[in-house]
Formats: structure tokens, sequence, C-alpha cells
């Protein structure tokens, strides 16, 4: 092909041997150069179609997300994202009301796999050999995959979007290689610049072998897009070059250095004393500022201008330190809230003693938001979401410096400090791991379990140690000091606790029996729900992330969801899911009752609870804490109280105590009804009804699968709509029998 | 005498690991007079110091047992913020010493457990024992548990002999790694200020840390 696009008629694809199958994203798709092309496309087809009987094919997983963009709020987007969203809608309306007629055909997928493109690859792959497909898609990632399958496989399979007038618009293979190349380079530079999201990581490791396997398949000459290294320029420096200054990344791949040696020097500065200071570009004379403290390595003075002067006690005067600081000097690298050495500092005999660095100003999360006590005499004020905003510019920071090749090593309460506008600083950057240098340092609570009982000075960490800490930091922000793997029945062994890797709060429908005393459980309720999930995954020994953990652009996009979750008031509905310290469980539904405590006259205290059997909220009378402490006022007569039976356990949903004759299967009466009975929140995207159990759901999250959305993916069928028209004769068939996904794909296919 | 009130709330809203300290007094009738108005007046300073230190106000909890011709809780454990002050101790009796640190240690298993049971980290816990003199009563049992728990590093154990007068041999039995130290006259403040700086070091390392006890620090009151 010579010419950069080819034009064919889709119509071609509505004939009974071939199939025609349209994305999310042509749905949504805003530009005005090809506005009306779907109205066309269904002008030109729908005879074809209604005469083969062979409706176009929008799969469920595609119904499903443009369901979930609808329900987007649209008023505080962007013009075009607004505009995409209200076509989302229009779209569901459309697909609507073309299946009934016939026109489309939209209740095929496979909810399992989370996403389309893996489902139109697995669909492409297995009827390639059968049928002629065409996928309308904007995804270059995708477009690039069918095309490279359909080389690989020597059948016809085409990508390509709708023009204006309903034509099919199809690249050539170089124009598709080049557009793929921009995007890559596009995600790679977001990356780059230490702006990148989870996003940018995963389009990058896919596009990256996808397109030299593309090249190679098609014989193209090299894009102008350079493939390899960071980009040059990036197209579009989001960051605001005040807050992280951009500099080349150290080295990752570094050995360890030979073992740290003690250097000679003649003395050690001391207040007063003039010493000579040396940054990457000029240098001088100064002398050193009043003490201002001293800590375990060494003496801090005050440098003047916002800075101090780091001055090692005659023990840690080393090698390491030395070549380490000028390696983070001489880089140049400035960023806001990183006590990153700006300087050398040597003595009169020009010998290396210190360095200077920024003041850090706030004080060490141990000493204020570590302990409940200290927190509430710290900030009074401060909500959950004032913690989370912490817990971002925490990671904003870890990130920069990931995408630096830095390591902070030793991340632990004293090592972080905050400030009374939530303004995180990083300290102790000397004893960062930089290239070979290790961080000779460690914090057990914070050390990875691969890490744990190997010498701090004699290894390198990896980024999965390091991930180790940070998660453990996120979550102690978050609990304000407690420790992920506190749990009862504990002998003080925290080296032990985290071998282990049982992680105990209440997950789902898992045991909770080791969950600590306390509030810290309601806490924990009220964690967003995909925090939650990536706490549990990754310190749970059966999470799926606990070998391969989060990196700080997931954590930050996770708590930056959390932090508009916060704000948003009807995502939010539970007022307590703001507090910091919750007294009771987050509320189960939108429309379950909150009341203040009668009792204490706490606000908010008083949840609902869901009881099946009544279909209907039970108000406890009190409080969890006037329950607890007993009653300031009259005592109820504690209808709630069961009797102390010795044959007792925990039911293993509600966690309360029952006489164990009275469990099913580790339930109480009322949790096996609610986990046998339909979930009222999930409806089924295709009949808008409620269509699985809560129990059913359970299987699904524990294994971290995504919970089906209608009854055809969980192979029931969709009750008759009793006010709906009657379905027409194609549509009822697909309500008989419940068969698999690929059998009900394979009877289409064969034209039932 | 002191007093305290339980709180179940302080004991597991407080996400600090604990540092359980129990002081093994001996108030047998040789203690009368100065050497006890030493001794309270030296555990009231540990009381102040452990409140004053940020890291070890949050970790420290302390009881107290006597001994004289029995043994006796004085106060049980709880958070230095719930701590009164302690007015006085009488001395009078016997030296059940066996008694008195059997009882402390039940007391220091009572507490672990209670740590295990509501989900509260802990460090391996402190035992204080000061006497002026020689047991009375059979310290075998006594001896054999302490030396038991030190050996399987579950237990830190300071025997303290206050004056000429204490058995520094018996002393030593309980002590299996580090010869028991004689107050150097009546310096209780001395010793409770390095006790409190102790307990503060402890706290500032992670539970499980080998931690290095400044023992620098006892010169100025003990004489080996």
């Amino acid at each position: 092909m010579s010419a950069a696009v080819t034009l064919l008629d889709p119509v071609e694809f509505l004939q009974p041997n071939r199939r025609l199958f349209i994305d999310t994203n042509i749905f949504m798709d805003t530009d005005p150069r090809r506005a009306g092309g779907l109205k066309r496309l269904f002008e030109r087809g729908q005879g074809t179609i209604l005469k083969n009987g062979n409706p176009i094919v929008v799969p469920t997983k595609v119904v499903g997300e443009l369901t979930k963009q609808s329900r987007l709020d649209a008023s505080n987007e962007t013009e075009e994202r607004s505009e995409a969203i209200n076509k989302a809608a229009a779209a569901l309306t459309f697909l609507d009301s073309a299946s009934k007629v016939g026109l489309i055909r939209k209740d095929l997928g496979d909810d399992t796999n989370p996403y389309a493109d893996d489902l139109f690859l697995q669909l492409f792959e297995r009827f390639a050999g059968t049928y002629e497909m065409c996928l309308l898609t904007h995804d270059i990632t995708i477009k690039l995959r069918v095309r490279l399958l359909a080389h690989r496989l020597g059948k016809r399979l085409v990508v390509g979007v709708l023009t204006k007038d309903g034509e099919l618009q199809v690249d050539a293979d170089q124009m598709l290689f080049d557009r793929g190349m921009r995007k890559y380079a596009r995600h790679e530079s977001r990356l780059a610049e230490g702006s990148g999201t989870f996003k940018d990581e995963s389009e990058v490791a896919t596009l990256k072998p996808l397109l030299d396997d593309f090249r190679k398949a098609f014989r193209l000459r090299e894009s102008g897009v350079n493939l390899k290294g960071r980009v040059a320029k990036p197209l579009a420096p989001k960051r605001p070059a005040g807050d992280f200054h951009q500099a080349n990344p150290f080295t990752a791949a570094a050995k360890i250095k030979p073992r740290d040696t003690a250097l000679t020097f003649t003395s050690l500065p001391k207040e007063g004393d003039q010493v000579m200071w040396e940054s990457a570009a000029k240098g001088g004379k100064f002398v050193l500022g009043p003490l201002l403290g001293e800590g375990g390595e060494g003496s801090v003075y005050d440098g003047g201008d916002d800075t101090v002067v780091k001055i090692f006690d005659k023990d840690h005067v080393t090698q390491h330190r030395k070549e380490k600081i000028q390696l983070l000097v001489g880089r140049g690298i400035q960023a806001k809230g990183m006590c990153i050495p700006t300087a050398v500092v040597r003595n009169g005999d020009g010998e290396f003693v210190g360095y200077v660095m920024p003041k850090a100003s706030g004080r060490e999360f141990q000493r204020t938001i570590f302990n409940k006590r200290k927190f509430e005499k710290e900030f009074p004020t401060w909500k959950k979401a004032d913690l989370v905003d912490i817990c971002i510019s925490f990671l904003e920071k870890v990130q920069y410096l990931h995408s630096m090749n830095i390591i902070l090593g030793d991340i632990n309460p004293k090592n972080l400090m905050i400030d009374n506008k939530k303004n995180v600083f990083i300290i102790d950057a000397d004893s960062w791991q930089v290239e070979g240098y290790p961080c000779p340092v460690g914090t057990p609570m914070f050390t990875s379990p691969a890490m744990l009982g190997k010498a701090y000075a004699e290894d390198l960490r990896t980024m999965e140690d390091e991930l180790f800490a940070v998660a453990t930091m996120l979550f102690m922000i978050v609990m304000t000091g407690q420790f992920p793997y506190i749990r009862t029945g504990t002998d003080g062994d925290m080296v032990q606790l985290i071998k282990e890797g049982n992680f105990a709060f209440q997950y789902e429908n898992r045991n909770n029996k080791d969950q600590p005393d306390g509030d810290w459980k309601y806490m924990w309720s009220h964690i967003h729900k995909p925090v939650k999930d990536l706490f549990w995954h990754t310190f749970h020994k059966e999470g799926k992330r606990y070998a391969k953990r989060p990196t700080a652009t997931e954590w930050l996009e996770a708590f930056r969801a959390y932090r508009s979750y916060l704000g948003d008031k009807r995502a939010n509905f539970d007022p307590m899911s703001n507090d910091v310290y919750p007294i009771r469980n987050k509320a189960f539904r939108p429309d379950t009752p909150i009341q203040d405590c009668p009792g204490c006259g706490r606000k908010n205290a008083i949840a609902g609870i869901w009881n099946d059997a009544s279909e209907d909220y039970f108000v406890p009378r009190q409080c969890n804490k006037c329950r607890a402490t007993g009653p300031q006022t009259v005592r109820p007569a504690g209808p709630r109280r069961m009797p102390t039976t010795p044959a007792a356990a925990d039911c293993k949903d509600c966690s309360k105590s029952f006489p164990k004759s009275q469990l099913t299967y580790g339930r109480c009466p009322t949790c096996t009804t609610k986990a046998n009975s339909l979930d009222p929140g999930r409806l089924c995207i295709d009949c808008r009804q409620p269509f699985i159990t809560h129990d059913h759901i359970g299987w699904f999250t524990t294994r971290f699968l995504d919970v089906p959305k209608s009854h055809a993916a969980i192979k029931t069928t969709c009750p008759p709509a009793p006010t709906s028209p009657r379905r027409s004769a194609s549509a009822s068939n697909a309500q008989q029998a419940p068969m698999g996904f690929w059998a009900r794909v394979k009877s289409w296919f064969q034209g039932n | 005498m002191a007093r305290l009130d339980i709180g179940a709330d302080d004991l597991i809203d407080n996400p600090t690991p604990r540092v359980p300290v129990s002081l093994c007094l001996d108030t047998s009738s040789s203690m009368g007079g100065s050497p006890i108005q030493e001794l309270v007046r030296g555990v009231n300073l540990f009381y102040d110091a452990i409140d004053e230190d940020d890291d070890a106000h949050d970790s420290a909890e302390i009881n107290i047992v006597e001994f004289n011709s029995s043994a006796a809780l004085v106060h049980d454990f709880a958070s230095i913020e719930r701590l009164q002050r302690i007015t006085s101790l009488a001395a009078n009796g016997l030296t059940a010493m066996g008694a008195g640190v059997n009882l402390a240690l039940d007391s220091l298993e009572k507490r672990k457990a209670t740590y295990s049971g509501s989900g509260v980290l802990y460090y391996q816990p402190w035992l204080v024992l000061m006497t002026d003199g020689a047991p009375t009563d059979n310290i075998e049992s006594a001896v054999k548990r302490v030396v038991d728990l030190v050996d399987a590093k579950k237990l830190t154990v300071f025997p303290i002999g206050i004056g000429a007068g204490a058995d520094m041999k018996t002393l030593a039995r309980f002590s299996p790694h580090r010869p028991p130290l004689r107050l150097d006259g009546l310096k209780f403040k001395e010793f409770f200020e390095w006790l409190s700086k102790s307990v503060a070091r402890v706290s500032r390392s992670t539970p499980g840390d080998t931690v290095k006890l400044d023992l620098e620090g006892l010169a100025g009151w003990a004489e080996l």
C-alpha cells in the first residue's frame, strides 16, 4: 500500500460471512471532522444487516464502559470531556433502540476479562479462520495488535474508523506504525517528566515490544520518533518546573560499591568556624551559624538563607558519604520539600566534613501524626482528606526521586516532616541509595520481608524493598501510626509479623478474628475501596500485589482518586468517612439511616444495620462508644446482647459472637440471609434488575475479579420486564438457555 | 499510695509499641528512714522523666511490686498519663524476694497477654529488682524463671543492691549475663535518671532491635 489511508465500504463487513464490531471510543468521538459517521453507517448498512440477520456487535464490555462514562458528573469536566460523556449517554439510548430492531447485538461479552481490548483480540484470534472481521476503533494500540494478529494468522482482520460519510478509513502500515510511535513518545515523555500515571506506564510497557514486532513484521523503516531512551523534549511538560527540577536520572543498574571506609580529617568545624562550600556551579567560604541540633550522625548548624549545614561526627565522615553527596550535589537537583544536598562542605584544610541543604519546616511524623493523642493536639481540625493530602504530597516526592533512580531506603516517621500547611519534607538525603552506594541504615518496621535479616549497609535495596516501605508509610499515615501487620495474638516480634504476611484487617468476606481492638477497624472500614484493595493485596501474603508491589505512580493515582471521592458528596455518602477517627463501620449504602447518638450527642454516630429478613434497617439506640462504656443516661434493654454460651463463635461476615449452632458456613442467620440475597445496589446492565447475590459478589471480589454486570454474565437470564413490550423473537433466544460465552458466540456465528 | 484509672482506650488507641517496666522494690524494715524516702523520691523522678520524654511518654508502662514479709502490687501497669506519683511506701517486715520477683514476673506475663489480646505491639519487658538485704524466702523458682526468660531474650533485668548490706551474690543469680550493680550511697536519683533515658532509648528503637544500653552512663551511681 502506498497511500497513507484506504477507504473501504463498511457494508461489506455486514455480509453473512463477515462481522463488524464497534469499540467504546467510536461512540464517544467528538471530532467534528467525523460527525455523523455512525449515523451514515447505519443508514447505509441497515438493509444488509436485516437481510442477513447479521447485526453490528457492541460487546457488553463496551456497553459497560459507556454506562460507566455516562454516569460521570460532566459539570466539572472540560467542554470536550463533557461532550464525550453526553455522547456516551446518547449512545446507550441509541444502542437500546437499535438492538430492539435487530441492528445491534450487545449481549455478547465476557466479564471475566476486565479489558475490552483483550476481548476483541481473543474473539478475532478465535474466529479469524471462519470470518472476515472488522473493528471500528480509535485506539492505536488495539489497531496495532489486530493488524499484527491478522499478519500472523494470514487472515483478513481490518481495523479502522468511520469518516463523516460513514466510510471505513484504514491506515496504511507505515502510517499506523508512525502513529503508534507518537503515542508511545507521548506516554514515555510523561513518565520521563515524572508526571506519568499508571496508564502511561502500562501503555509504554505494551507499546514498546508491540511496535518493535510491528516494525519487523511489516519491514517498516524506523520512525522519526526515537524509541530508545528518554525523549529529549517532552511534548507537554505538565509538571511546574518550580516544584521538581528535571535532571538526568542516576544509573539504576549500578553494582554495590566496596565497603564504606572512614576518611581522615584534621578537625570538625563548629559554630563560628569558617568552612568552604562547593555547589555544582560555584564555591566559596562562609561561617557556620548557631548549632541547631545533634543527631545520630552529626550536628546541624544554621547556614543562613533558609539552609542548614550538616557536619558529620567523627564516625560518619566516610568515603561513601563523600562520594554520594558529591553525586547528588553535582546533579544540581532542587526539589521542593526535599532536603537534597546543594553543596559539599569542607573544613579549613579542604577535607570533606558535611554538606549544605535546604532547611525543612515542620515536625517529624513520629511526633505529630503517628499517635492519636499527639495528632489531636497538633492538628485538631484536620480531617481524613488532610491525611490523604499528606499521602499525595509524600508520593509526589517519592515518584520524583524514583524517576531519578534514587531509592530513599530508610523511609520512617523520623525522616519525614509535616508542617501545618500539610507540606511533607523528606530529610536525611545522605542516607539515600544512589547508584552503587547503599542506604546504610534502616527501620525494621519498614523493612521488606526479603530485606529483613540482611545488613542494610552491605546490600543494595531493590525497588520492591522500597515499595514495601512506601506502602507501610502510606498505611501508617492514613491510620495515624498503626502498623499494617498489627493483630491480636502476637508476642511483640515485629520481624515475625512482617515475615508471616498476615494482614489482619477485615477485607471483604475474610475472617477478621485477629483485628486489633479499638477503633482501628472502623478507620480501616472507611478507607476508600480502591486504596483498601491496594493495601490488602500489598500486605496480605495471598494478595495479588504481595510480590509485585504498587509503584509510587499507582499509589498516587489511587490516593488522588481517594481525595476526589472524599470531596464528592454523592459518592462519599457517609459523613463519617472524612473523620480521622470514625467510631463505627462505614454505612452500608447511600440510603442507610445515619443519626446522632441520643446518649452522648456524637454526630452521625449511629448508622442503620441492614436486616435482610425485614428488608429494613435496624437502627441501634446508642452508639458504639455508649454501648462499650455504658450509657450516661438510661441503659436500654439491650436487645442485641447475646446470652453467653461456651460454644460461641464469631460470624465471619459481621464478626459478632453467636452460639455455634446458629451459624451456617460460619455465618450468623442475618448474614446468611444477606449472603444469599440479591445485592439491591447492583443492577443488571441489560434489564436494570438486581441479579447477583452478596455471596456471589464475594466470590469474585476475593479473587480480585471484576464483578459481572449482567444476568447473562453469570449465566442466568433476565427476568421478563413487566412494563416493557414483549421482546422480539431473536432477543428471547438469549433468555432461554444459559450458555457459556464461547457457546453463545459460536451459536451466533453459526447463524442462530 | 498511687492511684490510677484503668482505661482500655488508653491502651488500644495508642499505636506506639510499649515497654513494660516492673519495679520490684524491697520495702522490708531495714529500708526504713532515709533509704525508703530516697527511693520514693527516685521513683517519682523516674515518672517525671518518662512523662517529659516525647518518646518514652507513649511507650513506657510501669508497675510497682513491693516485697517485705509478703509481696504485693503497689499499682498495676499504666501509661504515665494515668499514673499518679507515689506519696510514700511503708518499710517493715522481712525480705520475701522470691515472692516479690514471682509476682513481678506474673504481672509482666499478664500485661504481655493483654497487649497480645488487644493487638498492641510491645518490647520485651524490663524488671528492676532493688534490695538492701538478703532474701528471707525461697528464691529458687524465681531465679529459674528470670534466668530462662533472660536467656530466651524475653526479659531485661536490672538487679540493684542498695547500700553495703545488699546480698550481691543473690542478686547475681538473677542476672546471668551482667553483674548486678550496687547503688553508690543513696543515689536513687541518678539511677532513675539513667533508667528513664534507657527506656526512652528503647522506645526510639523498633521492637526486636538490639538496643545498646548506655552502660557508660552507669559510672556516676554504681560501683561494681
